[in-house]
């Protein structure tokens, strides 16, 4: 009887030293700063498509997480009435983005500031766009731009179109159903960029120099990707391309290349 | 026959020894010592402290080294050499890139500035205002600014080319506040929030002539013979009215007596109009009197006043008349001379917009001069 209660008082004094070595030991995890950085861009990269999109100034320098677009009129091909219709489209012009990671915070700011044409070194016509840049940590490691041409703009539209008639609403160019959706429709072609930083204002500007025919810049920030267009630019060329219309176009499916 | 009791004092006994050595070493000798890893956090119950010197941090557990850091950061702040950071209960520590960041709280460690100013912007405490200004060009020069805030009064005061008050309002914010110029020029606009805001604008109320078709513009007088490139001599009287004159002379031939004119009651501008008929009139020929016409831009409208006709030849003087402001302008004529058809000694546009011509039977000296009134926010 008496060796049993020295057994437990033994038992409970065992139980102690594990139970106080298992509190006292240093508790370990890992934190991936890069994992973390690629969760945010991929969160924003697949809530892209569904943040709110403002036209006005003020809403867009108080929101978070939201687009600004320009209004703009675009023409396509309704062919289940088999005429020229025109519908309203959302251009991309800023972005406002912030997601934060446990120990990472993922801010991105983008807003063309002024777009207009220029010429390369070698002639070619281009648009020069000038893009405000701002970025919650310093390195952009995969920061890379392209343009993206529209194979045939009117085909682009009246894809375009297709989901205004089904939504009601003005889809956007670039950014809807989803960034790259388009694939069939553009050609992505890399374009030079450079960055420039003004310490006198704290601030800086992208340029880009995209083809004139490009419809939008897509701005990589792996794997966050973020359309940006020149509502100017491309209200000049739509006023100068509808003029001209009086063919049907031939649309068919798109043909991925 | 070894029974569960056996055992029991076993374990005991041998647990008591294992309890009994390690109290003889240093503190903390059982727990696992904290590894020296990268891209981790840890929660370390226990005495841990830490400390920065001049080339490393050292996490101490009691007396004893555990680790080693290349700096040490709490709450965001580097600890400076020779400081020493310990937590009650629990330390947090993050070890990223061989830095070491502490936090007793369980915060943890954030790295990115803030670029997007949401600390700035979201709350109702925070005062802020936002300024949005439109003009209207068809009462004179006017302008509305609409202030967006939560709290607070905005002043905007008006000062005219030499820097006089010609208007200031009050406004509370939200609110707005309306001015309009009635003259045209350069106005310098303050708009003064405090404390947050106080900014200069400038306001540009002019009327802009463009489309000019043998026709030049002048401030002050001018008596040369111009042909054949300039028929039409448009004289801006509008600042000579804005210094106060009651009335000006005006030449516009060294062959005939200047004009006077006075001062309109209420112009926003002031334009006199001298055309010549004939390009191959002799060179001492009373030149520029042909056709005089004032044009006036009152508040609202535009007056075309008839001065004087002279000449041999026929005139026709034309001006773009607008039924609305949807409507496209109509080549209306106004004025003939030497021939049959209307004559209005005075003609009102109602639009802020119109194109004058004057034509002859010596077609190469038909004029025309096209004004619109603007006002540009700056």
């Amino acid at each position: 009887m008496w060796s049993l209660a020295y057994g437990l008082i033994a038992l409970a004094v065992v139980a102690f030293v594990v139970l106080y070595a298992a509190a006292h030991a240093p508790s370990i995890k890992t934190a991936n700063l890069a994992d973390q950085l690629y969760g945010a861009k991929k969160w924003l990269a697949s809530n892209l498509p569904s943040l709110p999109k403002v036209d006005s100034t003020p809403r867009f320098r108080t929101s978070v997480n939201v687009v600004r677009v320009a209004e703009a009129n675009a023409a396509a091909y309704d062919y289940r009435t088999r005429q020229w219709t025109t519908f309203p489209v959302y251009l991309p012009v800023g972005y406002r983005l912030e997601r934060v990671g446990e120990n990472v915070v993922y801010q991105i700011y983008l807003n063309v500031t002024r777009c207009r044409y220029t010429a390369l070194p070698r002639g070619e016509p281009a648009v020069l766009y000038e893009i405000e840049l701002r970025h919650s940590l310093d390195p952009l490691p995969w920061l890379d731009v392209y343009a993206a041409v529209p194979h045939n703009l009117t085909q682009y539209y009246s894809w375009l179109y297709i989901y205004y008639a089904a939504w009601g609403r003005p889809p956007a160019a670039g950014l809807d159903p989803i960034v790259g959706a388009d694939v069939g429709f553009v050609e992505l072609v890399k374009v030079e960029w450079a960055s420039v930083y003004n310490a006198a204002s704290d601030t800086a500007k992208l340029y880009v120099a995209a083809p004139a025919a490009a419809l939008y810049v897509l701005l990589v920030d792996y794997p966050l990707k973020l359309p940006l267009t020149c509502p100017e630019q491309i209200a000049s060329a739509s006023a100068s391309s509808g003029s001209q219309r009086s063919d049907t176009p031939v649309i068919g499916p798109p043909s991925p290349r | 026959m070894i029974a569960l009791r056996d055992v029991l004092i076993f374990a005991g006994l041998a647990a008591l020894a294992a309890a009994v050595v390690a109290s003889l070493f240093p503190a903390g000798e059982v727990v696992t010592p904290v590894p020296a890893c990268s891209d981790c956090a840890f929660k370390l119950t226990g005495g841990y402290w830490i400390r920065q010197y001049g080339d490393y941090a050292a996490l101490y557990l009691g007396t004893r080294e555990v680790a080693r850091y290349g700096w040490a950061y709490i709450d965001g702040r580097p600890l400076s050499v020779g400081e020493s950071a310990a937590c009650g209960s629990a330390m947090y520590l993050w070890v990223f890139g061989g830095a070491a960041y502490v936090s007793c709280d369980g915060t943890p460690p954030r790295f990115g500035r803030d670029v997007l100013n949401i600390s700035d912007f979201p709350g109702p405490d925070r005062p802020l205002v936002y300024v949005y200004v439109s003009t209207d060009v068809t009462s004179g020069c006017g302008v509305t600014i609409n202030f967006d805030g939560d709290t607070g009064y905005a002043t905007v005061y008006v000062y005219d080319e030499e820097g006089r008050l010609v208007a200031s309002r009050a406004s509370a914010i939200p609110g707005s506040a309306s001015f309009s110029v009635s003259k045209a020029g350069v106005y310098r606009v303050r708009i003064h929030a405090p404390p947050l805001l106080d900014q200069w604008h400038t306001l540009t109320a002019q009327i802009r002539i463009s489309d000019l078709i043998k026709a030049r513009v002048f401030t002050s007088n001018n008596t040369q013979d111009l042909r054949p490139t300039t028929s039409l001599k448009i004289f801006d009287l509008t600042s000579y009215w804005k210094r106060g004159y009651s009335y000006v002379v005006v030449r516009v031939s060294p062959f005939w007596w200047p004009l006077y004119v006075a001062r309109p009651a209420d112009a926003f501008a002031d334009f006199l109009l001298a055309w010549e008929e004939d390009s191959s009139g002799w060179t001492f020929d009373v030149l520029y009197w042909k056709e005089v016409w004032r044009l006036t831009f009152t508040q609202t409208n535009i007056v075309l006043t008839h001065i004087s006709s002279q000449g041999g030849y026929w005139h026709e003087v034309y001006v773009d008349y607008r039924y609305g402001s949807n409507q496209p302008g109509v080549k209306t004529l106004i004025w003939t001379w030497n021939k049959q058809g209307p004559k209005h000694n005075s003609y009102t546009v109602h639009w802020i917009s119109t194109t004058v011509w004057l034509e002859s039977q010596d077609s190469t000296m038909n004029a025309r001069a096209s004004f619109i009134k603007e006002c540009l926010w700056d």
